[in-house]
C-alpha cells in the first residue's frame, strides 16, 4: 500500500480495532460476551469469556461446543449450529415492542 | 485525450465505479501525489451526509455534492454547483488560482453516462465543461459478481474510457484473469490498469481466458432497489456492542447491504470503518481533527437492499446500542431515498 497518503490500519481482526488498550481489550470482550448472550439466547445458544482464553466458546443446548477465536467466526459457528444466520434485521430484533 | 479542441472550456474527469470499488482511495492517492494537478475536486454521495470527504483532507479544493446521487436525485444540484463553478471562473476573483481541471467522484450509485448527459445538455454548461476522461473502478474481489448481478455495474463499465482494477493484491489470480477478460469484452475500448491502495500495480495476462457468462437480458430485473440509510450513533457508541452488532448484520446481510461506511470514536481514537459485502477492511485510525463538521463522528452510512432505516435503529437497541437516530431529510425513509435508476 501507499505509506504517505493512507491512514494507518488497525492490525488484528476489525473489530479489535477499536480496543486502546489492553484493558479496553478485556473490557471489550466481557461487554461482548454481555451482548451476545440474550441474542444467542433466543437461538437457543450459550457464549462464555471469560477473558482468559483467546475467544469465545459457543454452546447449544445438547452442550456441543464450538471454540471460535473472533466474532466473525462466532457468526458462522452459530450459523451451522442453528442452520440459518443470526440476523440482527430478524423480526425478533426488529419488531416494535407489544403495547401491553 | 490531451489534444486540445476545448477551446479554453474547462476539461471534467468523472471517476465512476460501484459501491466500494475504490474510488476515493484512488483519488486520495492522485491527490497526495500531486497527480491531478491543480484540479478542483467534486464529490457527490447518495447518503445525506457525507463520509468520502474525511478521506480527502488532502484536497485544498474539495467540494462536496451529498443527499442524493448526481446521475439521477440530485442532478440539477449537480448542474446548479457546477455552473457556480464556472461563474466564479468567469466573472470571480482575478487573483483566485484559475480553474482548469474539475475531477467529480461520482457516487457508487451513479451512472456515468447520464452525467456526461446533464452537462452536455445543459445549455450553459455545455460551453464551458468538457468530459475529458471516464474512469471507472472495478473491484478486483467483487466485480466478477457485480458484473453478474448488477445493471448498474456494466453501464458503469460500459461508459469508461479508463478502468482501473482495484484491490488486486484482494483477489485469486483465476478469478482475477477472468474479471479482466470479461472488462474486455463489456468496453473492449477502455485502457486497463490495476491498482493496490490508488498505487499503480501490474495486471496479469488474461488472453486465452474465458470471460464470464453474460445474460443478454440485463440479468438484474428481480432485484429490489438500492437504497441507502445514514444513522447517527452519537458521539462514543459502546465500541464492543457495536462490533457485536455490524459483524452479525455483514454476516448474515451481506450480500444484501452492499456497502457500509462509518467514523466512530473508539477507545483508540477516531476510527474509518469500511466493508463492501462481507469483506470488511482493516479499520482506519484517522487523526483526532475532524475534518470539517464534528457531526460527523458516530456516523454510520448502510447502503444495499432490504432494510430501513428504521429496522436498524430498532435492531442496534436490541443489541444493546441505544439511542442512534436515523438521519434523514423531512419523512424520507431508506426507500424514498433510493435512486430512480435501477428500474431498467
Amino acid at each position: 500500500m501507499c505509506a504517505n497518503c493512507g491512514f494507518p490500519a488497525a492490525q488484528g481482526h476489525w473489530t479489535d480495532a477499536g480496543a486502546g488498550s489492553a484493558f479496553d481489550r478485556i473490557r471489550g470482550r466481557l461487554q461482548r460476551a454481555r451482548i451476545l448472550a440474550p441474542v444467542l439466547a433466543s437461538y437457543g445458544l450459550t457464549v462464555h469469556d471469560d477473558g482468559s482464553g483467546s475467544g469465545f466458546i459457543l454452546a447449544n443446548r445438547t452442550g456441543h461446543q464450538v471454540m471460535v477465536n473472533t466474532l466473525s467466526e462466532l457468526w458462522e459457528a452459530a450459523e451451522r449450529i442453528i442452520g440459518r444466520p443470526v440476523d440482527p434485521l430478524d423480526p425478533r430484533f426488529v419488531d416494535e415492542a407489544p403495547t401491553p | 485525450m490531451t489534444s486540445d479542441p476545448r477551446e479554453g472550456r474547462m476539461r471534467l474527469t468523472i471517476l465512476g465505479g460501484f459501491l466500494g470499488s475504490g474510488k476515493s482511495t484512488w483519488l486520495r492517492h492522485h491527490l497526495h501525489h500531486g497527480l491531478l494537478g491543480d484540479a478542483l475536486v467534486v464529490v457527490n454521495e447518495a447518503a445525506i451526509a457525507p463520509v468520502d470527504d474525511a478521506l480527502l483532507i488532502g484536497s485544498t479544493r474539495l467540494r462536496v455534492l451529498a443527499g442524493g446521487c448526481a446521475c439521477c436525485e440530485t442532478r440539477a444540484a449537480l448542474v446548479t454547483l457546477l455552473r457556480d463553478i464556472c461563474d466564479d471562473r468567469v466573472g470571480g476573483d482575478v487573483s483566485a488560482r484559475r480553474i482548469d481541471h474539475i475531477v467529480l467522484e461520482t457516487s457508487g450509485l451513479a451512472d456515468p453516462g447520464r452525467i456526461v448527459d446533464a452537462i452536455a445538455t445543459d445549455p450553459v454548461l455545455q460551453h464551458h465543461i468538457v468530459v475529458g476522461e471516464i474512469i471507472v473502478t472495478v473491484d478486483a474481489l467483487h466485480g466478477l459478481a457485480q458484473i453478474r448481478d448488477e445493471d448498474l455495474e456494466r453501464r458503469q463499465i460500459e461508459t469508461a474510457d479508463r478502468l482501473v482494477v482495484t484491490k488486486v493484491d484482494t483477489a485469486e489470480p483465476e478469478p482475477l484473469r477472468r474479471l479482466i477478460a470479461t472488462l474486455g469484452i463489456l468496453n473492449p475500448g477502455a485502457t486497463l490498469s490495476g491498482s493496490v491502495m490508488g498505487s499503480p500495480t501490474d495486471l496479469p495476462d488474461s488472453s486465452g481466458i474465458e470471460s464470464e457468462t453474460l445474460s443478454t437480458a440485463g440479468g438484474s430485473g428481480t432485484l429490489a432497489p438500492i437504497g441507502a440509510a445514514a444513522l447517527d450513533l452519537g458521539n462514543t457508541p459502546d465500541w464492543p456492542a457495536l462490533t457485536v452488532w455490524l459483524s452479525a448484520l455483514i454476516h448474515a446481510r451481506g450480500d444484501d447491504i452492499v456497502r457500509i461506511k462509518g467514523i466512530v470514536q473508539t477507545p483508540r481514537g477516531r476510527i474509518l470503518l469500511q466493508s463492501v459485502r462481507k469483506v470488511v477492511q482493516s479499520p482506519e485510525i484517522l487523526s483526532d481533527k475532524p475534518v470539517a463538521a464534528d457531526n460527523r463522528d458516530g456516523l454510520l452510512v448502510l447502503i444495499g437492499r432490504r432494510f430501513t432505516a428504521g429496522e436498524l435503529v430498532r435492531s442496534l437497541s436490541a443489541f444493546g446500542i441505544g439511542g442512534a437516530v436515523a438521519i434523514e431529510a423531512g419523512a424520507a425513509s431508506a426507500k424514498a431515498r433510493r435512486p430512480s435508476h435501477g428500474d431498467g
